[in-house]
């Protein structure tokens, strides 16, 4: 079936489906029991509608597979323009995948105003779909802007201890990134306007934009920040252990899963492309960062005495490793970098679901009160370990398949960045066995029987970990997806094969 | 028949899988069964498909696993004649060690996560030895590095043995890394990660990389076979069960890196200077581990220094370009050291769980037969004429001493004063242990010891003792098979080889004399500081601590007390507060209201959220 060639606005329909739900959740917030079936029905409907989507199209070879473009504000040029190509498609089945994800483990857990925290949950998603889908910058800024807010109320509200301190962290962080880019993107569209005579917000357009070297530059800069604060880079990614440690489970995976990949994603698909000269130059620097946030964010990670705050450090060091593969610029190391977005996305999503349910069981998330653990509950044990291998990218997991198409990709860019990656490994041993020692092995902390994983939660996790194994043996299978699509972006593709 | 390939390793990975689903429903003794079965099959199907292996050998492609352009790593195994004596060896030894392995298990009530583990083992050293490129014998390398972990640290209760199961992991994922970029570095200038690819192109690499990716190889290896500098998790390794002792010594996981670079030969020997360093590293560890095995108190702690030692050799015979001789002492070592684990497992059943030699003593009394096995093992341990240790470790020696030129002199100097080293521990080992008077503790009461721990020694001393028929000097059937992938060893003279076995013959007699005088009845002295020294293997883990793992620890608080809380975000919060302090909107964010204006915000773009929905459905 062409369904490119249908006129049935199928990515509109992924973008609102959500927003139904929000608005579900909303409005039936007197009655919890409902808001959580609504939540489950509509986050299973969503997933399906996308996963259809995604085995129909997953074929579909380059250029866009669904394309939407509507006049949306005239006056000022801003339409409404959705693109789904490979890239974004392969973002959006995990979008879908770790909101059911993150429904499943929050539920009876939310404590207060169900029906608000699934209505921000839904709203949320719809805002992170609209940025894998935009191709109008005013579009795509507002959507970057809907996602921050149910996220910010997720952490302030339903977060742990210090949520409050960390929602405004993570505000402010945010903020100043997207501020700039709102500037840049006003700027750009000016510029381009007055040279061109048509004021137009759509990035294919824009591309072709010319600017003298130090505006580029400047406007480079600004895109910039925004995304790398996101993904987020040493040293802008303080934000990020708070952000992650107080949300609560949901708005954590959410966080690791998706929002650090919008900036990934806002690298590929707008900043480099829509400035390759600075972009090129700035390669270097970011791998360079890259770099030292992957052992940066090891060692942080090592130092952690909470075993969420551990887990989020070590988002720090896949992402860096992940920008490292970013910046190689061959086919390798990009294709290795989108892989790694996914698979960084099952992996830390399934940790810190699982943090949720450890949390749950022995009340606590330190070190010191925790230990033990596999002999009270032997099925949870073996899941946190399988998870936690994969993180360590032990070969056949799927974090594995990814590292090593990354490493290859940077060894081709430059021996000495692959191969200072590779000690990364080391590091990333350290901080895990530290955590499995600290959780599962030791003597049990108190006797007291504790609950092994219920059906829904072993439900919950069995989709994770079958991923794991699919994504480690057969990676191609999800590559093929992409690889087109990344190929058709315009990038300065460095050399690839030998 | 080719077909039947892929089973050799996927009936142990078959056995794992069915005890993890099916184990707590099936009873008792069924996981060791399970598992000892499949791996019983395994090397059933190795032995079936051994003629296939000559010359070119077979291989399985099973399907493309990781691939980007210019880069493919297919799922595949080779069976060649390198790989297929490998293969028997691993599985048949393995076999044994999990038949005793019923037996030694049969109370403990984790037998079903002992025997996943287990089977798990055997199958990535089976993926390890049949790789047919590096990326797949890479799965098997970190996957053996798992599965020490798991196994080494199995009784997690205590948190010291799985401090030693991380430290395995840990030093041995630090060779690794080496490995992965020496496989990065071939991937990147040869376009394939394919073993014979490999070997096929490797006079086309320029002697610089030939150099840099053998010495990268020779760290790799070092780390999984505890060669210098590697080497401080094997004497650890100890706190596991003790048959995964014997499968970590003896058929899988130390082996590897000596197999490796048999693997590698041919790339390996593209550079001079890498070989020399693979054999000078080896003859050095087999120098300093038998020195430390000399030292040491706890029977399991000599024999694990012991098998530092002859991987040593191992690694003297690969980086002299000996393959036969380096594969024929593996394997011959495996046969004895599984025999020798096996049976100090009885040993310390016997002596209700004491492990240190000074506390036994007088065994031979009660336990003949046991007395006679282990006999059996030290000789071949110490390499006595006639036995495969002999003959084995020989034709390591004779390939050190037939290139001439001082360096391998000096090299083949190490080697025979390590033998004379071996030869003495090995029977201070025999008398402490067996002979003289008994000094155990009175109230120690012996374990029984099941007939599954003691069946399996006998096949093993007995290919222990005569191995060496595989790979009799001038000509041996082990070189003749390995003929398509090694040059056979030079042929030295007679009078060389006589000359040579004679020494080597004089070095264990002088050892046992040593061991005689100094052992036989007599409890053992006080000890002395050098005998201390050497007895924590010349203080390297305390080394290690004070270099590496306290600087870590020291610097990975230093980036969260410091980098992170004062000088980024002290940084940002002061450019904040400045900000906030010449007024405008930032001060309004930072007190109380923030939330309000927040929701304003999020309102006001939930409201276009709508409209937009609005005018894109209703155009």
């Amino acid at each position: 079936m062409a369904l490119y060639e249908t006129t049935f606005p199928w990515l509109s329909l992924v973008l609102f489906l959500p927003l139904v739900g929000a608005l579900g959740s909303a409005l039936l917030a007197r009655w919890p029991a409902a808001c959580r079936a609504l939540s489950i029905f509509a986050s299973l409907a969503e997933l399906g509608v996308v996963a259809w989507l995604f085995l129909v199209l997953r074929a579909g070879g380059d250029g866009w597979l669904l394309f939407e473009d509507h006049a949306w504000i005239p006056a000022f040029g801003i339409r409404y323009t959705l693109g789904l190509d490979g890239l974004s498609l392969t973002l959006a089945v995990l979008t879908a995948f770790l909101q059911l994800v993150a429904v499943l483990s929050s539920l009876g857990r939310e404590k207060t105003r169900v029906g608000l925290f699934y209505a921000l949950l839904f709203a949320m998603e719809s805002g992170i779909l609209g940025v894998f889908f935009s191709l109008d910058l005013a579009l795509f800024y507002f959507f970057w802007e809907v996602m921050l807010i149910p996220m910010f109320f997720l952490i302030g509200v339903w977060g742990h201890e210090r949520r409050r301190y960390a929602a405004i962290k993570f505000f402010l962080f945010t903020l100043i990134g997207s501020l700039l880019m709102l500037l840049a993107i006003v700027a750009l569209v000016v510029l381009h306007g007055q040279d061109t005579g048509q004021y137009t917000f759509s990035l294919l357009a824009l591309r072709g934009t010319q600017l003298n070297d130090g505006v580029s530059h400047a406007l480079y800069f600004a895109f910039l920040l925004a995304f790398i604060i996101k993904v987020p880079l040493f040293p802008l990614h303080t934000w990020l252990p708070d952000a992650h440690t107080e949300a609560p489970t949901a708005g954590s995976v959410i966080l690791a899963g998706l929002l650090l990949k919008t900036g990934v994603y806002g690298l590929l698909r707008i900043g480099l492309p829509l400035f390759p000269g600075p972009a090129a130059e700035s390669l270097p620097w970011l791998a360079a960062l890259g770099l030292v946030g992957l052992f940066y964010g090891a060692a942080l990670a090592f130092a952690q005495k909470d075993i969420k705050r551990l887990i989020a450090c070590s988002s720090v060091a896949h992402m860096g490793l992940l920008a490292v593969g970013l910046c190689s610029m061959n086919a390798a190391g990009l294709e290795g970098a989108v892989l790694q977005a996914v698979n960084h996305g099952i992996t830390t999503g399934a940790l810190f679901c699982m943090i949720g349910m450890i949390e749950a069981r022995s009340g606590s998330r330190d070190f010191e009160r925790l230990g033990g653990l596999w002999g009270r509950a032997p099925l949870l044990g073996g899941f946190f370990l399988f998870f936690n291998l994969a993180s360590m990218g032990v070969p056949g997991l799927n974090n594995f398949a990814g590292e090593l198409l990354i490493l290859i990709g940077a060894f081709r860019a430059h021996p000495l960045l692959g191969a200072l990656a590779v000690g990364g490994m080391v590091f990333a041993a350290a901080y895990t066995l530290r955590l499995l020692q600290g959780v599962l092995w030791g003597p049990p902390r108190d006797e007291a029987p504790m609950a092994d994983l219920s059906a829904r939660e072993a439900l919950t996790l069995l989709p994770l970990a079958a991923l794991v194994l699919l994504l480690g043996l057969q990676p191609g299978w999800l590559q093929e997806v992409f690889r087109q699509s990344i190929r058709a972006l315009p990038l300065a593709l460095g050399g690839g094969a030998p | 028949m080719e077909a039947a390939l892929p089973l050799i390793p996927l009936l142990p990975l078959l056995g794992s899988a069915l005890i993890l689903l099916l184990g707590r429903r099936l009873p008792p003794a069924a996981p060791g069964l399970i598992a000892t079965a499949t791996v019983a099959a395994s090397a059933a199907v190795c032995l079936a498909l051994f003629p296939l292996s000559a010359g070119e050998g077979i291989r399985a492609r099973l399907f493309v696993w990781i691939a980007a352009e210019g880069f493919a790593a297919p799922f595949g195994l080779l069976f060649d004649p390198l790989s297929a004596p490998m293969a028997l060896m691993v599985t048949a030894v393995s076999a044994l060690i999990h038949l005793y392995a019923t037996g030694y298990m049969r109370e403990d009530p984790s037998r079903v996560r002992f025997f996943v583990l287990f089977n798990l083992f055997v199958f990535a050293m089976l993926l390890i030895v049949l790789a047919d490129n590096l990326a797949i014998l890479f799965v098997g390398w970190e996957g053996v590095g798992f599965c020490s972990y798991a196994l080494i640290g199995f009784w997690y209760r205590e948190p010291k043995n799985a401090a030693a199961g991380q430290k395995a992991f840990l030093v041995t994922r630090v060779g690794d890394v080496f490995l992965l970029i020496a496989m990065l570095w071939l991937a990147s200038d040869l376009g394939t990660l394919g073993i014979r690819e490999i070997n096929g192109a490797a006079p086309a690499l320029p002697p610089d990389t030939a150099t840099a990716i053998g010495v990268l190889l020779l760290l790799g290896a070092a780390g999984k076979s505890a060669q210098l500098p590697l080497m401080t998790w094997l004497p650890d390794a100890m706190a596991g069960p003790t048959p995964v002792s014997a499968l970590i010594h003896a058929a899988t996981m130390v082996t590897a890196g000596a197999y490796l670079l048999c693997r590698l030969n041919p790339l390996l020997l593209q550079s001079p200077a890498a070989a020399a360093a693979v054999a000078a590293i080896g003859a050095l560890t087999a120098l300093y581990a038998a020195l430390s095995a000399l030292f040491q108190r706890e029977i399991k702690r000599v024999l694990a220094y012991s098998t530092m030692s002859q991987v040593g050799y191992m690694l003297l015979g690969a980086g002299l370009g000996a393959v036969g001789a380096a594969l024929f002492h593996l394997i011959v070592h495996a046969f004895f050291k599984a025999l020798l684990f096996m049976a100090a497992g009885c040993v310390i059943h016997l002596f209700g769980g004491e492990n240190d030699i000074t506390r036994m003593g007088g065994l031979k009394k009660t336990k003949r037969a046991l007395f006679w096995l282990f006999v059996a093992g030290v000789l071949c341990l110490a390499g006595a004429p006639l036995t495969g240790g002999f003959f084995s470790k020989d034709a390591i020696l004779l390939a050190a001493l037939s290139r001439g030129g001082w360096f391998f002199a000096l090299l083949f100097g190490l080697g025979i004063a390590t033998a004379l080293l071996t030869a003495v521990y090995s029977f201070r080992l025999l008398y402490l242990v067996f002979l003289g008077e008994r000094r155990a503790s009175p109230d120690a009461h012996p374990h029984s010891v099941p007939r599954a721990m003691t069946v399996p020694l006998w096949p093993l001393a007995a290919l222990g003792l005569f191995g060496g028929l595989m790979n009799l000097p001038g000509g041996g059937l082990l070189d003749g098979w390995l003929l398509p992938l090694a040059a056979p060893p030079e042929p030295a003279s007679h009078a060389a080889e006589w000359a040579l076995a004679a020494a080597a013959a004089l070095m264990v007699l002088a050892g046992w004399a040593l061991a005689q005088r100094r052992y036989r009845g007599a409890a053992p002295a006080p000890e002395t500081g050098a005998a201390r020294a050497f007895r924590s293997g010349l203080f390297a883990d305390e080394l290690y601590q004070r270099a590496l793992v306290r600087p870590f620890k020291a610097f990975s608080r230093f980036c969260r007390r410091v980098v992170d809380g004062r000088v980024i975000d002290g940084g940002l919060e002061g450019g904040a507060r400045l900000l906030a302090s010449s007024g405008g909107w930032l001060s309004r964010l930072s007190n109380g209201s923030v939330s309000r204006y927040r929701l304003a915000l999020g309102l006001g773009l939930l409201g276009m959220l709508g409209w937009m929905m609005v005018s894109v459905l209703w155009p």
